[in-house]
């Protein structure tokens, strides 16, 4: 009788296989090797969807206005098709006018907010959801042309406060690190202290640590502003409200500032152009 | 194995990972993060053991991780350690029950869950997605396992 069963396995080749990963997974990791790679892969497939998008769109064009042929024919054709015509223009009117008053709306913001002029609005191409409602990388991809290539690490706002920083530029697609990501750390302030407030890794959240004291005086509730100390953030600009306020150690605390903005709600996010004299 | 197959097992795989991207974001709300394409590779090493090796581990790998991972290497890594694994045992598994198949298949996929908190999202680690994961994916195993099977017959055998 056997006494282990047979197998099929050569360790040596399993051993290159595994060794070679962990060194990739390493470099990745620690030096960010392939974050270009993954960056072209990610834009490649966002074209791929769009791309598809489009010829789906074309196709069920194609049979609905053939099955729409049929229907017409039987009732006035011309007649419904004028009819078909006005309503779709209306309705692209409607909701072309809906999406500028919305640019312009938050155009305005931007410049009662940050005071400047040199702003760039930029449509959301994707948020990688999968790893945004569970993990610690949080990135937005934002739509560009080729004329307007925003440098990296610039500001970006949306709704009525900052989100994060551009990261890179993949094929027209800027990658946006929020400020919710844990790799992303933002000087805040308020009355009673400054800090670096880094992300949380979960949707909205940002913490920073600070040691105990007499002076703080501050309750959940409080408002929480950027301080400006790290050269990219304007000052004085309203990042969120103290959703917490925990125990650590003895003699230190962690402040959880839950963020005004919701990367799921905006449409539209804009880069300053150029940084102004206010830092 | 003719290229083809490859492929056909590779895109079983990618449909898997589709899947939990697709999935995990609403499913995560309840504790609970899929695991359709590590469970879809287990079952291609497990029920072909003789035709898929390490470097075929390695490229299923790579591509996952192009396509839907944060890193390059990570499921690489726990492929071709999964497939090495699986390779060892594999005729120990062909006495197993579906209870302990299910067992040590959703275990494994735990351990993959497990590790990709504590390498790429530490701050979300979390042992109650784990242990509610650990449950569903034994159950979803077993679909993997029967629908796999049923589909391998007809494709393989056919071809």
């Amino acid at each position: 009788m056997a006494r282990s069963t047979p197998t099929y396995t050569p360790v040596r080749n399993y051993a290159i296989g595994i060794f070679l990963s962990a060194f990739l997974l390493f470099s990745d990791i620690s030096y960010g090797t392939f974050s270009p790679l993954r960056g072209l892969m990610h834009a490649s497939s966002l074209y791929a969807q769009m791309i598809s998008s489009n010829i789906f769109s074309n196709i069920n064009n194609t049979f609905s206005s053939f099955q729409k042929n049929a229907y017409l024919l039987e009732k006035n054709k011309e007649l419904t098709e004028q009819i078909l015509k006005i309503k779709t223009q209306d309705f692209i009117q409607r909701k072309d006018n809906e999406e500028k008053i919305q640019i312009s709306n938050f155009q305005n913001d931007l410049i009662s907010v940050l005071g400047s002029k040199n702003i760039n609005l930029f449509k959301i191409a994707s948020i990688d959801l999968r790893n945004y409602l569970c993990c610690s990388q949080h990135r937005v991809f934002l739509q560009t042309t080729n004329e307007v290539q925003p440098a990296a690490n610039s500001p970006v706002f949306a709704g009525n406060s900052y989100i994060g920083q551009t990261k890179n530029t993949y094929m027209n697609f800027i990658e946006v690190i929020l400020l919710s990501d844990t790799k992303h750390v933002l000087p805040i302030k308020s009355d009673f202290f400054y800090c670096d407030a880094r992300g949380k890794g979960k949707p909205m959240l940002i913490s920073c640590k600070l040691g105990k004291n007499d002076d703080f005086q501050h309750k959940i509730g409080d408002a929480v502003f950027t301080s400006g100390l790290g050269g990219i953030f304007l000052k004085d600009i309203e990042i969120g409200l103290i959703s917490a306020i925990n125990s650590v150690s003895i003699n230190e605390i962690e402040i959880i500032v839950t963020m005004k903005t919701n990367p799921l709600e905006e449409t539209f996010y804009g880069i300053l152009s150029k940084v102004t004299d206010e830092i | 194995m003719k290229f083809s197959n490859h492929l056909i097992i590779l895109a079983t795989i990618i449909l898997g990972f589709w899947l939990d991207d697709m999935l995990n974001p609403i499913t995560i709300s309840f504790l609970l993060e899929l695991n359709f394409g590590f469970l879809i590779f287990s079952y291609w090493v497990f029920a072909m053991p003789e035709k898929l090796q390490s470097s075929a581990a390695l490229f299923y790998g790579l591509v996952t991780d192009l396509f839907f991972s944060n890193v390059i290497g990570f499921n690489m890594l726990f492929f071709t350690a999964t497939s090495y694994i699986i390779h060892l045992y594999v005729f120990r598994f062909r006495i197993f029950s579906y209870f302990q198949l299910a067992v040590f298949f959703s275990g494994s996929s735990s351990l993959f869950i497990a590790f990709k908190y504590l390498l790429l999202s530490p701050y979300n680690y979390s042992y109650i997605i784990l242990i509610v994961s650990f449950f569903i994916n034994a159950v979803i195993w077993l679909g993997v396992y029967f629908t796999m099977r049923a589909f391998r017959r007809n494709i393989f055998l056919n071809s």
